[in-house]
């Protein structure tokens, strides 16, 4: 029985949404490869959605280009997710290991990842009263994603569904903590930085007198 | 090599010739021209309007001015100035040959002076000049010669309040002879008279900007006492600062505060009603865009008068910034000219603004002069694309717009006239192109669905024999990975039978 390969467990998984998992985590299939290339191809649909919609859709201010919100909203966001979760799911006796959180996290996505794309392909060939189309699909895509990612935290900490939806709740407000942490973090260190340099600003003045 | 040379010399006589042509006018200006793109960023332009020359009291000979207030250009091509400090009012024609003064009128026997008029407007149907004689706190009404017919003073009715002052600064009359006083104590709108002097009430207040203040004194309003109510503060409407009336009987009023931007330019019914609101006001930015680029002040602008030009064109004066914007009757910003400074073409204190043909003439009350602005051939091309654009002539419109853009290849407008006309020619490929450069994304919509209809209407067999092929061959595929036809060479050492 089931006997495919690593790749085509990712099919498996993804039309599975109930057993996928299971069956997943049973055969030990999940591959770390896929996982990375699923979040690269996450962090190239949030540009995707951004910058290559149809003309006619988008309204936002494109004079400038910045990447940095586009890695935050898909590696940073991602990392935290999982890093969170794995935090959290400790302190529920949760057996899933970071490696199978990260790989459940990222097939789970490619549902929303799919669907985003073939928007993002739509919306050059549609109008804007067919744009009822188009959210069709990133609905279904989101929707999708959303069950894959219950199944899929389930299956990796053998857990209820209640327990599954506290822990995910309970993710949530852990990102928000460590993402407020890092800020903290990134501004001391800039704080640091500017007294150091100012003091080698002074020396370099008092050296020169 | 001497023939290159020949050719090159020839290329660089020729591009000298072109450019020579090709003046650009913007040089020529004290200020840099600007205009806003499609996100509200300033950007570069040429010049719609140049500064020609000045002119003071000294050189029309009749002594210089001294505060001057207001400018009125009458329909017969006479310029009236209120001449504030000097009590006066003078009259020239439009080359500013002086024609004469009125310093005293005659009403029932006895003579009347001036004292600090404001206003001075001259009625186009009857030929009477009306004064606002604001230190006397009277409008006065006479002929050409100074007989008083009629003065209009501080009405004593229930509906004014009497503890208010009476200093009328600006006035206008309608085609019924209704006088129309902007008085500045009053904030509900400009004090109205008939033509026999009655009051009949006031016209065209502005609106309280929705503020969270205000939505929160509401709420206490509903769950306090009567005794309460009529102890806290008001909440009340900035009342107008100038006006202008246009032939068909509609009036323009101005608001020249910094703090509100509700009702800043209101075009009013004769029912007082604002029929810009129609024309989607909340989307129309009169005035700089805070923070002008441009500009070294981020302050909001400060309306402080308005004039309608010959083809409806809105000419909006802003004390804060010494600039005037030029508008068309859509409402859409032509230009921009002015500053603040003492050169030519820069103001201290504009007071007012009038229009004649393709001139706009500005007062400035602290320079005490009135500077001359003549329409460049740049704006007299956007005048007239922007005319026929309005009028709904796109495809006529399509030259004009396209000479535009070689002036001033940043003037959004003119890509949009020209995808227009375009798109009523059905060239809705070019149209695209153009809607797409001045990032009009509902223009560019419609141009889409034109030019998606034309495509499956031209390819049509061949989307149909494309997808036939596609499910012939997806078929195929199928059946031959299920005989195992096909067998990827990952897969070449599974197992056999699974």
């Amino acid at each position: 029985m089931l006997d495919l390969t690593r790749g085509q467990f990712v099919k498996h998984v993804i039309m599975h949404p109930f057993e996928g998992f299971e069956d997943l985590r049973w055969k030990k299939a999940g591959s770390m490869r896929i996982a990375i290339v699923v979040v690269c191809l996450l962090f190239i649909q949030q540009i995707a959605y951004e910058r290559l919609y149809g003309f006619q859709y988008y309204s936002d201010y494109d004079k400038m280009f910045n990447i940095v919100p586009y890695i935050f909203k898909s590696f940073i966001l991602f990392g935290t997710w999982v890093v969170a979760n794995w935090a959290m799911c400790t302190l529920f006796d949760g057996e899933g290991s970071m490696k199978n959180i990260f790989i459940n996290s990222a097939y789970a996505l490619i549902p929303y990842v799919a669907a985003y794309l073939i928007g993002t392909v739509m919306s050059h060939f549609l109008i804007k009263d067919e744009y009822v189309f188009i959210q069709a699909v990133e609905i279904i895509g989101l929707c999708w994603t959303f069950v894959l990612l219950i199944s899929g935290i389930k299956a990796v900490h053998q857990f209820s569904l209640g327990k599954t939806l506290a822990l995910m709740l309970l993710t949530l407000v852990a990102m928000i903590a460590m993402l407020f942490l890092l800020v903290l973090l990134l501004t001391l260190f800039q704080q640091v930085l500017i007294f150091i340099f100012s003091i080698y600003t002074e020396l370099s003045y008092r050296i020169r007198v | 090599m001497s023939g290159l040379k020949k050719l090159l010399s020839l290329v660089s006589a020729a591009a000298i010739t072109v450019s020579a042509f090709a003046v650009n006018v913007s040089a020529l200006e004290t200020y840099d021209p600007y205009s806003y793109d499609r996100w509200g960023d300033a950007v570069a332009s040429q010049a719609g309007y140049t500064a020609e020359k000045y002119i003071d009291g000294e050189m029309i000979g009749c002594g210089n001015f001294y505060e001057p207030a207001d400018l009125f250009i009458s329909h017969d091509n006479l310029m009236y100035i209120a001449d504030r400090g000097n009590n006066r009012i003078v009259i020239t024609d439009l080359d500013f040959n002086f024609i004469k003064e009125m310093t005293e009128f005659r009403y029932n026997g006895e003579t009347l002076t001036l004292k600090g008029p404001t206003g001075v407007y001259v009625d186009q149907y009857t030929g009477n000049i009306y004064i606002c004689d604001t230190d006397n706190d009277r409008v006065l009404k006479c002929d050409t010669e100074g007989n008083v017919d009629r003065m209009f003073t501080k009405p004593e009715n229930e509906l004014y309040d009497q503890s208010l002052t009476y200093k009328p600064s600006k006035v206008l009359v309608d085609k019924a002879g209704n006088v129309y006083i902007v008085v500045k104590s009053v904030n509900k709108g400009a004090v109205m008279f008939n033509s026999e002097g009655e009051f009949l009430g006031f016209y065209g207040a502005n609106r309280v900007e929705q503020t969270a203040e205000v939505l929160a004194n509401a709420f206490w309003n509903l769950i306090s006492t009567e005794e309460q109510r009529s102890r806290s503060a008001k909440q009340t409407p900035i009342g107008f600062t100038n006006f202008d009336i246009d032939d068909d009987g509609f009036i323009f009023t101005v608001t020249d505060s910094q703090e509100v931007n509700t009702d800043l330019v209101k075009k009013l019914n004769p029912r007082g009603d604002n029929i810009l609101d129609s024309l989607g006001a909340a989307d129309m930015q009169f005035g700089d865009n805070p923070p002008a680029y441009y500009s070294i002040y981020s302050k909001n602008s400060s309306l402080t008068d308005i004039d309608l030009g010959p083809n409806g064109e809105l000419n909006i004066l802003d004390f804060e910034h010494g600039r005037i914007f030029q508008y068309d009757k859509e409402c859409w910003l032509l230009f921009i000219m002015g500053g603040k400074g003492y050169q030519l073409g820069l103001f201290q204190s504009a007071a007012a603004i009038e229009s004649h043909d393709n001139h706009i003439y500005v007062l400035d009350s602290r320079k005490n002069n009135i500077t001359i602005f003549t329409r460049t051939v740049f704006g007299e091309i956007v005048t007239e694309a922007a005319n026929l654009y309005n009028d709904g002539l796109y495809e006529e419109s399509l030259e004009p717009w396209q000479n535009v853009l070689k002036y001033d290849g940043n003037y959004r407008r003119a890509y949009i006239g020209i995808g227009n006309a375009l798109y009523n020619k059905y060239q809705y490929k070019d149209a695209m192109k153009y809607f797409k450069i001045s990032i009009s994304r509902d223009r560019y919509n419609r141009a889409f669905e034109g030019y998606r209809d034309e495509w499956l209407k031209e390819n049509y067999m061949k989307c149909i024999v494309v997808i036939v092929i596609l499910v012939v061959l997806i078929i195929v595929y199928k059946q031959l990975r299920k005989r195992r036809k096909i067998v990827y060479p990952w897969e070449k050492n599974r197992k056999a039978g699974v």
